[in-house]
């Protein structure tokens, strides 16, 4: 497992300078939730909306890959934001609980504006 | 009955709040309200999004054309006295100008000075409970300085005295917030706030913050260890508004635009039909955290209203809300 995060977090760092540049990954964690998620989850700097948008479909790719090999259900994949900005700092995949597929996930919209949904597949 | 409800900010969540008034008819929702831009003031909650005024025009037409009213907050209770520069004066009154020009129906503020600055526009000016209006005479002087709406300190939502004498002292709206779990007299309120309105603006202090999250832990921590505080706190069940209708306050104001659009939803719901069986830490702004922890069997409550209405406050002689925890709180496994 500690092997698996830390190759995931180095993959993705590395996949997302060979397409983008400078961009660090200097976190990167799986995490479970009191409400039942569980996720694996990036924090990133140097990344930006507009990069995650045009890279969306290769971003969700490895993640995918990275989540698939920690055992965690890539169910709803999402980008956060600093609020009011366009600097993306955490890209997350997250398996749902029954609440938050409804709460969180559940909408048409993003659940809050700091969130930009990159794939969902309930 | 009138409910003032939250949007998060972005449009696509306007829509969904929209699509679900109307998808249920639900004509006693009148009102959004939004956060404004953290260029001009912080506000009394985190900002998750900076709406140019081009959107809030888009969105406050929208909200129209779904015959629903569009409100700004920029309740900061503290903005370090730019207000009163010459610099900020000018910024504020373009911004005023700019939001009216907007068709803004109202604006949310808490700084005494931006409430007679308001008194130049035909926006309403909702006086948040920022401004902490704890008393009949507290609510006299706003509504002398421009107040049309004065949303009353969540303190003092049990205290039905007060409210009874601020209804009859005058004549602007009385708005209560129904579902803000805040601690009864909490020591931290008006440190945390304006921690809260100088991180949520430009005006950030010139270190980082060792501790951000200081005062919510704190209030976090208190409450596991006297989960009695989370029933003293000022929530106002939904079948118990019928009360506060019975002294003349027929305002409401649902807390919440950091959460989930789809919690909004619900609480809208739940807030509209005045019935709710489950658990009410999920109906509650903040501390939402602890609904994974506690459960408040919201039917238990039936009744309990009675006892707050009259109740002197003086815990320490009392132990009715002790008691009550006992019954109606268990801890979830």
């Amino acid at each position: 497992m500690k092997e698996e995060i830390s190759r995931g977090r180095k993959k993705l760092e590395e996949d997302l300078r060979a397409n983008l540049g400078n961009i660090f990954v200097p976190e990167a964690k799986l995490f479970g939730m009191v409400c039942g998620c569980v996720g694996f989850a990036a924090d990133l700097r140097g990344l930006k909306r507009d990069d995650v948008e045009v890279f969306k479909d290769r971003i969700n790719a490895i993640l995918e890959e990275i989540s698939n090999s920690l055992g965690v259900k890539p169910e709803f994949i999402y980008a956060r934001k600093l609020p009011g900005s366009d600097e993306v700092v955490t890209l997350t995949v997250r398996e749902l609980c029954s609440r938050c597929r409804r709460e969180f996930a559940g909408s048409k919209a993003a659940p809050r504006p700091d969130i930009m949904i990159l794939k969902k597949r309930l | 009955m009138r409910l003032m409800v939250p949007h998060p900010g972005h449009f696509p969540a306007l829509k969904e709040i929209v699509a679900a008034k109307e998808a249920y008819g639900l004509s006693e929702v009148e009102e959004v309200y939004m956060g404004g831009s953290p260029e001009v003031m912080g506000s009394g909650r985190g900002v998750l999004h900076a709406p140019l005024l081009d959107e809030i025009r888009e969105q406050t037409e929208y909200a129209h054309q779904h015959r629903l009213k569009m409100n700004i907050a920029l309740n900061s209770p503290c903005s370090g006295g730019h207000h009163l520069t010459f610099e900020g004066y000018k910024i504020f009154e373009w911004y005023f100008d700019a939001l009216n020009n907007a068709g803004v129906d109202g604006v949310i503020v808490a700084e005494p000075y931006l409430v007679e600055l308001l008194r130049d526009y035909p926006m309403k000016t909702i006086v948040s409970c920022l401004a902490y209006v704890d008393a009949p005479q507290r609510a006299r002087f706003f509504e002398e300085l421009g107040a049309d709406v004065i949303t009353v300190d969540t303190n003092i939502n049990r205290h039905f005295d007060l409210l009874e004498a601020m209804v009859k002292e005058v004549n602007c709206e009385i708005k209560v917030i129904v579902n803000e779990g805040c601690l009864y007299r909490c020591p931290f309120r008006y440190s945390h706030y304006n921690l809260a309105s100088h991180l949520s603006s430009l005006d950030q202090p010139k270190s980082p913050l060792f501790a951000p999250d200081f005062y919510f832990d704190k209030c976090i921590n208190i409450r596991l260890r006297d989960p009695a505080q989370l029933i003293k706190s000022a929530w106002i069940r939904p079948e118990d508004m019928s009360e506060y209708e019975s002294i003349g306050i027929n305002s409401f104001k649902l807390s919440g635009r950091t959460k989930a659009v789809n919690w909004i939803i619900n609480c809208m719901l739940v807030y509209s039909r005045r019935s709710y069986d489950g658990n009410l830490l999920e109906l509650l702004d903040c501390p939402q955290m602890l609904r994974y922890m506690f459960y408040i069997d919201n039917r238990q409550l039936d009744g309990c209203i009675a006892q707050w209405k009259s109740c002197s406050k003086h815990c320490h002689e009392c132990g009715y809300c002790d008691d009550l925890t006992g019954e109606v709180l268990t801890v979830i496994k």
